[in-house]
């Protein structure tokens, strides 16, 4: 008698879900329980058996199913080698480690001083990743975290002249906004900032440094420029160091696109008194100054802090 | 003599005893004559029958026979499952302790006394 489709299909799911089972054990029984699965459904056929029997037998199966591979995988001797036992309780770590470090935060070192003294050379932060990477132009920002991009937060971003590197700013100007630097001080849409945050180091006021734009500013801005003032276009940032004397900003190399956006800094998890070359490139000398004065050279005052 | 370790045995294993108790049969030979001794009550599965099987291999209390088609099914082959001396001693061993339960709770209980 030739099985019905559904029948010929029901074995198939069943030969499937004898996956769950053990290795040696599907491959001592697999077939016998594939058998005795066979002649279930074909006296069920046989039997002319209507719906409910059908979903019976089906949650009988199921439930015996769930019961007895919880027991064979009980009962299953643990004769795992000593590499693939390694990778079994390592597994779950690694995948959430890849998991969280991929899409959720990453680690960055801060080698230069242009965010000081909010953001030190040394300063080891993690970057949260998920705020800044919805747009919410979508689904998914009714259920994913998006963060609106605000005036005054520090964000870090992908450097558009190069975007290997990944630059810590402070946003300074949205999509409309208008900016402008008179002797040192921002004046954002008509009003001077106030910003406790920043920093100068010389009185010296330079020229597209301190009085920003002049003629001289980055051809990125040309068509940008209205009355002496730059207007941040749509899906655009200004963005400015925190010692504003020393960091290469918006001023020096434009807008950054809202796309670059890599995140915002969640915490420093460690902060070591060194040099910009120490952090920029690996070197044996950094290694061992790690190694000889950890205690003494790392800033505890700035550990677990939000920058 | 059966191992007393093995008593009391589980209901599965004791319906799959008994019914090869009088003759070999095959996985589902034994699924159907368990389910006739017990009024339909108790319908192994596969993976709790071959679970229970494997354990009483390993125990020593059914050995594996031959392989042969069951000619009023079809004509492929199948494991067919035999008792073992220490099988039936088992099997004796848990029915008289069952019996014993139950004159227990006759007398008890005050049930009806049986045939």
């Amino acid at each position: 008698m030739e099985d019905p489709g559904f029948v010929r299909g029901l074995c198939r799911v069943y030969a499937a879900m004898l996956f769950a089972y053990p290795r040696d054990f599907r491959l001592e029984y697999g077939a016998e329980m594939q058998q005795f699965f066979h002649d279930r459904c074909r006296e069920l056929v046989r039997a002319n058996s209507g719906c409910s029997a059908w979903f019976r037998f089906g949650m009988r199966n199921v439930m015996d199913w769930i019961v007895s591979t919880v027991r064979e995988h009980r009962a299953a001797p643990r004769q795992t080698s000593g590499a693939r036992k390694l990778i079994q309780e390592w597994a779950v770590t690694l995948l959430l480690f890849l998991f969280v470090t991929t899409t959720m935060v990453q680690a960055y070192v801060v080698p230069t001083g242009s965010m000081e003294n909010n953001i030190l050379i040394g300063d080891h932060m993690l970057v949260e990743k998920v705020g800044f990477s919805n747009t919410g132009n979508n689904w998914t920002s009714y259920v994913l975290p998006n963060r609106q991009v605000k005036r005054g937060d520090i964000i870090a971003f992908r450097y558009p002249q190069d975007v290997r590197q990944t630059f810590v700013k402070r946003v300074i100007g949205l999509p409309g906004d208008h900016i402008q630097l008179q002797n040192k001080q921002v004046i954002r849409n008509g009003q001077p900032l106030e910003e406790p945050y920043a920093q100068h180091t010389s009185t010296h006021a330079d020229d597209d440094r301190d009085n920003f734009p002049t003629a001289a500013a980055p051809a990125a801005f040309a068509n940008h420029v209205q009355d002496g003032e730059v207007v941040v276009p749509p899906d655009m940032l200004f963005v400015l160091g925190d010692n504003r004397d020393n960091s290469l900003d918006s001023r020096y190399w434009g807008f950054v696109p809202r796309d670059y956006l890599v995140g915002k800094p969640l915490v420093i998890y460690w902060s070591y008194d060194g040099s910009t070359k120490d952090f920029e490139t690996w070197n044996i000398e950094h290694l061992e100054d790690v190694a000889l004065h950890f205690f003494t050279k790392t800033r505890w005052s700035r550990t677990l802090t939000a920058p | 003599m059966p191992k007393p370790d093995l008593l009391p045995l589980t209901p599965p294993v004791f319906h799959i005893l008994l019914a090869l108790a009088d003759e070999e049969r095959h996985g589902y030979g034994i699924m159907q004559d368990v389910a006739r001794q017990t009024n339909d009550a108790l319908q192994l599965g596969p993976g709790t029958l071959y679970g229970c099987l494997k354990r009483m291999l390993a125990a020593g209390l059914v050995e594996e026979s031959d392989e042969r088609p069951d000619l009023e099914l079809d004509d492929e082959r199948r494991r067919y499952y035999r008792m073992t001396a220490l099988g039936r001693d088992t099997v004796r061993a848990e029915a008289s302790r069952l019996a014993g339960a139950v004159s227990a709770a006759k007398a008890k209980l005050g049930l009806a006394g049986g045939k």
